[in-house]
């Protein structure tokens, strides 16, 4: 926005229309749309659809970088929506705007929609404009990279972490990967802050599989910090606690690849894993798509809020990074 | 430990052998003064009671004991005494024993091991002993009835708070959407003015050059073309038409917000008296605005209002029954179906009928579904006290609550509330 005379003509928002960056909006109220399409048309080139339908018709007949849709929509979801862009068009970048946390709809939005971002209804305008502004511009340097083939007969030996106080959860992790798969991954099992560190500093993890609570504490600090100086290793979330803020946060923060619940299911596990895996060798390759997972800055904590445990975490991460590097 | 042992005294038994005058010494003496028979064993077996009603029919009789006292115990002894087993649980003893016993008590009874002779126990001791323990269970009893009763409360609390918070989040829901582009639109016109600040400020300038005397021409024509070009840019972001659209939508969605407000004010009913003259019509457009978010996504819904008297209810818990109905029948459909709402007036109760075409309810299930806690529903999606708590309020309104069912093909709940409340209706109902 011009704020005085004397920056007009600077402004770098006034390109062709045919050099914007495409974001479209989806929502079943036609208010919504009118008012995110005022507040951004001068900064991209705005479309907008109803209904799930009508963006997908959209998304097919043109390069769109980023979507935002709604959730709850009549006749199809946001989710579901969000699923078949994902399919339709990989690099479109994709986030839901919602009023409504429901929870099975978080769950939906991670494993399958895949989602960049989670931003709840009413939103505020400077994160809503930051984050389509990042959206934007990780579409755009996602087109300028070759993506290779899928990768997928390349299987290599690697190292799942599962980290869970429960002995019977690794071991039973451990069978699904012995059984479900042709090569042998090793699968290591860590009960503690400690030896999570002491395995992820001896060796390279390709997926972690982490409960959310270890005896007493909240480890998505953990994951949150891992994912943001470690972007290639695979996070997902096995756990019987289901609480929608915190998986929220696990999206924006952690850029978590899938939540499992418990009990453990066996198919649900093996796929899952075999997907991450997939996806880690990929990151592997060309580790430019990392930024498809670009996490969100955890707000600063407010007052004592930061325990000694973050701060370990964040200082053993940028000790880890030094040695990989 | 074993019940009866408790209560047993290991008694010198008695031998076959001997005579009745030996027994009724032994019998006499004071250790054994408490029971009533001695048992006499043989070979550790017992095989009978000797009792002194038994040795008092020979000793009042004239020269009884001398013509009967020198014969064996055995003559005289009951062969089939009272017998339990020292494992089996007091309950059972004592109901074995008063089941078998005889007015007046005349004997005791023994306690074998296996059927090896143990010990006597007194009928009088175990009587108590089973009185000490109704008396006991009476206190656990009670203790029960009442943890129970307060889980009972605690449950149907719960169950309100459950059906408040789903309805909370709904109209959280919609009130979101509303305020989500009152927000971003009062931001932008917040923007706007910064803007327009801007523009007037740029305006004022270029009337401050037209006033000057020695005003520079480059000068002017440069803040000339400033002006113009911040103008047309405005007018490019915030095209006139758009921005009266922003003030009609944002009003628009005030509009919304205040009538969800009013709709909430009007289903609790809170600033009323808990029991009113009210239409049932009224109730169910109230009840139908809160069940709209789970309601518009699942079912058209049809109304076929009658013209209906009003009646003398709790408002704020027809509301809750009519909430429930609705929300059940949206729950009962899988796609998208049609839920019609009827009301009319016939035999001195209104009526009011909520009919879907959904799926229906099995035939089996269909005598439960007023029981408390009875729900088809996963874990934690339903408490199974929905219904329950709509058939008691309708209880205590002294109305009807009836239900017809056909598995695929849809439910149809009839309530029926009494047009003349015969006693007033309590005002915590439930």
């Amino acid at each position: 926005m011009m704020s005085s005379a004397t920056q007009l003509g600077a402004s770098p928002q006034t390109h062709a229309v045919a050099g914007k960056s495409v974001v479209m909006f989806v929502d079943d109220e036609e208010r919504i749309l009118r008012s995110l399409k005022m507040m951004f048309r001068s900064d991209y080139a705005i479309k907008t659809a109803t209904s799930g339908q009508a963006a997908l018709e959209i998304v097919k007949h043109e390069k769109v970088h980023v979507v935002v849709s709604d959730q709850r929509m009549p006749s199809m979801q946001g989710v579901e929506l969000l699923r078949e862009v994902k399919n339709l068009s990989p690099n479109t970048m994709r986030l839901l705007l919602t009023g409504y946390s429901d929870l099975q709809a978080v769950i939906d939005s991670i494993n399958e929609g895949e989602i960049f971002r989670y931003i709840s209804k009413p939103w505020n305008t400077d994160d809503i404009r930051g984050t389509v502004a990042k959206a934007v511009e990780i579409a755009h340097s996602l087109d300028q990279i070759e993506i290779p083939a899928v990768q997928t007969e390349e299987e290599s030996a690697e190292r799942i972490l599962v980290v869970d106080k429960d002995p019977d959860v690794a071991a039973m992790i451990k069978e699904i990967v012995e059984e479900e798969f042709e090569q042998l991954h090793a699968v290591e099992w860590a009960s503690d802050l400690n030896s999570i560190f002491e395995i992820l500093e001896k060796t390279e993890v390709a997926v972690i599989l982490s409960e959310i609570h270890l005896a007493e504490h909240d480890i998505t600090p953990l994951l949150k910090t891992l994912k943001r100086y470690n972007p290639h290793v695979i996070t997902m979330v096995l756990t019987s606690f289901r609480d929608t803020g915190a998986l929220v946060n696990l999206i924006n923060q952690g850029q978590v690849h899938r939540f499992l619940p418990k009990p453990i299911r066996r198919g649900l596990v093996a796929k899952s894993l075999r997907d991450a895996l997939v996806r880690y060798r990929n990151l592997k390759a060309t580790p430019a798509l990392i930024q498809r997972h670009q996490v969100e800055e955890a707000p600063a904590s407010a007052g004592g809020e930061e325990s000694p445990v973050s701060k370990r975490i964040v200082g053993f991460m940028k000790r880890l990074r030094r040695n990989f590097q | 430990m074993n019940d009866l042992t408790q209560l047993m005294v290991a008694m010198e038994p008695l031998s076959p052998d001997l005579t009745i005058n030996e027994v009724a010494e032994i019998l006499l003496s004071e250790e054994n003064r408490r029971f009533l028979c001695i048992p006499v064993v043989d070979r550790g077996r017992p095989i009978g009671t000797v009792s002194r009603n038994q040795l008092e029919s020979i000793f009042m009789t004239i020269y009884g004991r001398d013509l009967y006292g020198k014969n064996k115990v055995t003559q005289l002894m009951n062969a089939s005494p009272l017998m339990v087993e020292v494992k089996l649980p007091m309950e059972q003893a004592a109901q074995y024993i008063t089941a078998n016993m005889q007015a007046p008590i005349t004997e005791d009874f023994v306690i074998t091991h296996d059927g090896v002779y143990h010990g006597m126990g007194s009928v009088i001791d175990l009587l108590s002993a089973m009185e000490r323990r109704v008396a006991e269970r009476n206190v656990e009893l009670g203790k029960a009835y009442r943890s129970l009763k307060e889980s009972q409360s605690q449950l149907v609390h719960s169950e309100k708070m459950a059906s408040l918070g789903q309805m909370v989040a709904g109209v959280a829901h919609e009130i979101n959407t509303p305020l989500g582009y009152v927000k971003n639109n009062v931001e932008m016109a917040h923007e706007i003015h910064k803007d327009m600040v801007g523009l007037v400020a740029g305006f004022k300038a270029l009337l401050a050059l037209f006033d000057a005397e020695d005003a520079d021409e480059r000068a002017v024509s440069l803040q000339l073309q400033q002006v113009e070009a911040m103008a047309a840019e405005f007018e490019e972001n915030f095209p006139q038409e758009d921005v009266a659209g922003l003030y009609g939508d944002t009003l628009y969605g005030i509009e919304q917000i205040s009538e969800m407000v009013l709709n909430l004010k009007n289903f609790s009913r809170l600033d009323q008296a808990a029991v009113s003259n009210v239409s049932v019509n009224e109730c169910i457009d109230s009840a139908l605005l809160i069940a709209k978010n789970v309601v518009k996504h699942k079912a058209e819904v049809v109304k076929a209002y009658g013209e209906i008297p009003n009646v003398s209810c709790s408002p704020s818990q027809i509301n809750q029954v009519f909430l429930n109905l609705l929300t059940n029948a949206a729950q009962s459909i899988d796609d998208f179906g049609t839920i019609t709402v009827k009301t009319w007036a016939e035999g001195g109760y209104v009526h009011a009928s909520v009919q879907d075409n959904g799926k229906g309810i099995e035939r089996q299930h269909l005598k439960k579904i007023f029981d408390p806690f009875f729900t088809t529903k996963p874990v934690g999606k339903g408490t199974g006290l929905g219904l329950s708590i709509t058939f008691k309020i309708l209880q205590q309104h002294k109305g009807k609550l009836r239900v017809g069912s056909e598995p695929g093909a849809g439910t149809r709940f009839v309530i029926s509330l009494p047009l003349q409340q015969t006693q007033p209706v309590l005002k915590e109902a439930v």
